[in-house]
């Protein structure tokens, strides 16, 4: 480990501490003693039980959430600008966050059958939904192996509208009673839900990523230098692509499922991880997992703090942050990559 | 529709041309009448049931498509109130149109102006408006004699209750929820504290200083109501609060089952009906003391 490494998971520490004992309510003696409580398996004294539903039920699964969704956006984020070989690329501007919400509220108000129990199927909704809405991206934005920039953006914003207004059709249609909340929820991302049970789902949508993606850090490494010099490094191009959208599709689609579309982590995270650790994957694929997991920590603090009476969905406050750097780097984007 | 702005126009005129009064409404707007209103289309059922207590159900010219009280709205003219469909409203011809406070925006109130038609607004932000309002509709609908006797009638019920709860000695802590699924309660300047006060009980929600807060399982946990009540429905189960909140489980309304669904027209729709609501709430919370009238 790196100092970097080192640096980030202390700073990730303490903003699960922080997190976990910030609110309008609980102190943080009392939050610090809930913890203590489980942490010694029931050891030390029994804590005071609201104080123990608010920190342990309902803010330490949040903060999980928050840590997980954030650094599996990062890791999707840094591996798919490999796959375009550009830093402009993540799950959200791509489309895939838009399908996957498509599929995951589809499947959420009843227009599609549950497959086994919705902990499972909607995880696999929104997969789908993310695996199509890449796939025609990808599919409009590449002629004959080549991928324009300038077409994956716009087939990106076209596609993500596409299945934004699908899902909010599809949200507003329905008997749901508080559909303009759903439709926030879906289209911008929140938290809110997260239980231990919700966590499920993402942790192992995203063990499966980083471990995948981790595997692959070299053939990714070679990727970075283009195609045909790749495949003369005998990375088998095409194979890597595959994985990369499948693996992309099926993190995006439980950090979906579970929290909605979180527009930008994916974006901000891993080019900013690169400018310490350099591009080799090997380091930016868990520098991006922290980093990514402590930004979206910050963010759903921020939302939280903000607007403290109307829960304001985390997918504002990391727009209200993405969005001046993405335009940013597209402004700088004449400068090569990798 | 030509024909219709047309008309509008040219009634505009006319009735500038009789001599107006000039009104005050709740949001403190100076509004131009004509001297006689004889048909009026109010923006919210609150408005509707409003009018009919005021003696003024004959001028009611049209309700929304969710008016459902009383039971005379059911042979009049529908139309949307959300979202407001104004080329209905206009072509129903009518001197008046009455806005909430609660629902509508004065934007809403620009857009009629603009086509000749004057927009009165109706604010009810404690128990005690809704008598108050039905009076100034009496005297601005010339039905004054109609709406005292109602608004005394109303007052007498008030009073009634609030001497049976007036002993109580230490009010529970209540939390009035308008959903379960998203915590929407109702903060600062609602009439549901008023309510709930003369019901017997002390509102958790009165300090919050958004007007419809959402609320946390947090912020719950913290408050400890000793009872929930809320908007859900007469068919509601407390099982059904706890799959969306299961951390509740320990609040005091949870453990000793007062956790009440309770008919959502008679808390969410500011007008005459409320009164019967506060009597329903005082039941709930007091079923020893107080009897529904």
């Amino acid at each position: 480990m790196n100092r970097w490494t080192v640096l980030l998971l202390t700073l990730a520490f303490i903003s699960v501490v922080v997190s976990v004992s910030t609110g309008q309510t609980v102190s943080f003696t009392d939050a610090f003693s809930v913890l203590w409580y489980h942490i010694t398996f029931g050891y030390a004294p029994v804590p005071d039980p609201i104080a123990d539903r608010i920190v342990w039920q309902l803010r330490l699964p949040r903060a999980l959430l928050a840590l997980i969704a954030g650094g599996g956006l990062g890791v999707i984020g840094a591996a798919m600008q490999t796959l375009v070989r550009n830093p402009l690329a993540d799950p959200y501007i791509l489309g895939i966050s838009s399908g996957a919400t498509a599929g995951a509220s589809l499947f959420y108000l009843g227009f599609l059958p549950p497959l086994i129990s919705k902990v499972i199927s909607m995880p696999v909704a929104a997969f789908a939904g993310g695996l199509g809405a890449i796939l025609i991206v990808y599919g409009v934005a590449g002629i004959r192996g080549r991928i324009s920039v300038t077409r994956l953006l716009l087939a990106g914003v076209a596609v993500a509208s596409l299945m934004g207004a699908l899902s909010a059709f599809i949200t507003l249609s329905s008997p749901e009673p508080d559909k303009l909340r759903s439709v926030l929820f879906w289209l911008l991302g929140s938290l809110h839900l997260a239980t231990w049970t919700t966590l499920i789902g993402p942790i192992i949508a995203v063990s499966i990523g980083l471990f995948g993606l981790l595997v692959m850090a070299r053939p990714l490494d070679g990727m970075l230098t283009g195609d045909e010099s790749a495949h003369s490094l005998g990375v088998p191009v095409e194979s890597v692509k595959r994985i990369v959208i499948v693996l992309a599709s099926l993190v995006t689609g439980a950090i979906v499922a579970s929290s909605g579309a979180i527009g930008f982590v994916g974006l901000i995270v891993p080019h900013a991880v690169r400018s310490f650790t350099g591009v080799t994957h090997r380091r930016v694929l868990p520098a991006s997992f922290i980093a990514g997991a402590v930004f979206l920590l910050w963010a759903d603090l921020a939302a939280r703090a903000l607007l403290p009476d109307a829960q304001l969905p985390v997918g504002i406050v990391t727009a209200l942050c993405g969005v001046p750097f993405f335009l940013i780097l597209l402004h700088r984007n004449h400068q090569s990559f990798g | 529709m030509r024909q219709i702005w047309l008309l509008l126009v040219l009634t505009g005129c006319s009735s500038s041309l009789q001599g107006e009064r000039t009104v005050t409404d709740d949001l403190g707007r100076t509004v131009r009448v004509p001297p006689k209103i004889n048909r009026v289309a109010p923006l919210a059922p609150s408005i509707t049931e409003l009018l009919f207590a005021a003696g003024a159900g004959a001028k009611v010219a049209g309700v929304s498509t969710v008016d459902n009280f009383p039971p005379a709205v059911y042979s009049l003219p529908r139309y949307s109130a959300v979202p407001l469909d104004i080329e209905a409203i206009v072509a129903l011809d009518v001197d008046l149109v009455l806005a909430s406070e609660q629902v509508n925006t004065p934007g809403t109130a620009a857009t009629f102006t603009a086509v000749g038609i004057p927009v009165y607004f109706v604010t009810v932000s404690a128990l005690e408006d809704v008598t108050r309002v039905i009076r100034d509709l009496g005297e601005l609908l010339q039905t004054s004699e109609a709406a005292s006797h109602r608004a005394v009638e109303l007052e007498d019920s008030l009073r009634q209750l609030s001497m049976l709860t007036a002993d109580i000695p230490e009010p529970p802590d209540i939390l009035f929820l308008i959903d379960y699924m998203t915590l929407y309660a109702f903060g600062q300047g609602s009439y549901i504290h008023s309510m709930i006060q003369i019901a017997g009980g002390h509102s958790i929600t009165e300090s919050l200083s958004a007007r419809f807060p959402i609320l946390t399982d947090e912020f719950v946990l913290t408050a400890n109501p000793d009872v929930i009540a809320g908007s859900f429905g007469m068919d509601f189960e407390m099982s059904r609060l706890l799959v969306y909140h299961p951390t509740w489980d320990i609040l005091p309304a949870v453990t000793s089952n007062q956790v009440h669904g309770l008919e959502a027209d008679l808390y969410l729709r500011p007008g005459p009906r409320l009164i019967a609501g506060a009597w329903k709430l005082a039941a709930v919370l007091h079923p020893a003391i107080i009897m529904e009238p």
